[in-house]
């Protein structure tokens, strides 16, 4: 247990540093429409619209109402939007995200909060699941108990 | 994975019903009970899925593990969820539900903790939160 959250917390130092070229400070109250081609680390309070190619990050504390779509994403803060991710999305314990998520992949640290609508799949876009099995193993008897 | 943590832990145990939600009280070995609360019958297994299975409803207080090539149709009640082939139906868990790069849901999902492997394929509304999630509405 105790492991694991050491490795989480050194794969998240060690992408977080260098980065982010832009940083939305602390203090910031920031309403309106950002474009960036790299990363952006947020850590105050935003509403409006955020797109960037390079990766975002929503620093615990920090807050953030409306549209984001960017490489990858981590959340760390609150969010009221929609997260829009060509790479993938980490939601970390201490985030709260209440929006529609389409993304190709998804982290969810225990103790995370998450409602909304999530698509989640090659570049967000989930393939229809077929109505029936496509294996031979379909006569092979459904269920099977498992024994204790 | 599919070892649940009750096994060693003593005669008895507490489930939540999976038609009411209320605590019930049961012998660890037991398969099947009436709850008293609501008076259905409570399954109390862990079942693995290695075909198709479709009904109105797949419940049980113990776990569920849809293997690669398992496809469940049907709305699932459970504690944990471990999916490796798909599923297409609402998904109601106590626990977690766990979905590995082959895994893929349809369908909405609510669960205390939600683990997703790089590869799976996600299509629903979701509703994760770590408090307890209720059974019922
Ligand atoms: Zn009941």
């Amino acid at each position: 247990m105790q492991e694991r959250k050491t490795q989480k917390e050194g794969t998240m130092g060690s992408n977080s540093s260098d980065d982010f070229t832009t940083v939305i400070g602390p203090d910031a109250v920031f309403k309106g429409e950002l474009r960036f081609e790299k990363g952006v680390r947020h850590l105050g309070a935003f509403e409006g619209q955020i797109e960037t190619k390079g990766h975002l990050l929503i620093a615990e504390g920090a807050r953030l109402v409306g549209e984001v779509s960017a490489g990858n994403i981590d959340v760390e803060g609150n969010v009221k939007g929609n997260l829009k991710s060509s790479g993938k999305v980490r939601l970390t314990s201490s985030a709260k995200l209440e929006g529609d998520l389409h993304t190709s992949r998804l982290e969810v640290a225990d103790g995370a909060v998450f409602i909304g609508r999530c698509v989640v799949g090659s570049n967000g876009t989930a393939k229809p699941v077929e109505n029936k099995p496509a294996d031979a193993n379909a006569n092979k008897g459904p269920v099977e108990v498992v024994k204790k | 994975m599919v070892k649940s943590n009750r096994a060693d832990k003593g005669k008895e145990r507490d489930v939540a019903c999976t038609h009411c939600g209320e605590p019930v009280r049961v012998a660890t070995r037991a398969m099947s009970i009436f709850c008293p609360h609501c008076k259905q019958r409570l399954i109390l297994e862990d079942y693995r899925i290695r075909a198709y299975q479709a009904s109105r409803l797949f419940a049980t207080c113990g776990d569920i593990v849809v293997e690669e090539s398992g496809f469940v149709s049907a709305p699932i009640r459970v504690a944990n969820l471990t999916v490796r082939g798909r599923i297409q139906g609402d998904i109601d868990a106590r626990g977690v539900v766990s979905v590995s790069a082959t895994g893929r849901i349809r369908g909405d999902v609510r669960a205390s903790r939600l683990k997703v492997a790089a590869g799976a394929t996600l299509d629903g509304f979701f509703r994760i939160a770590p408090d307890a999630v209720s059974l019922t509405s």
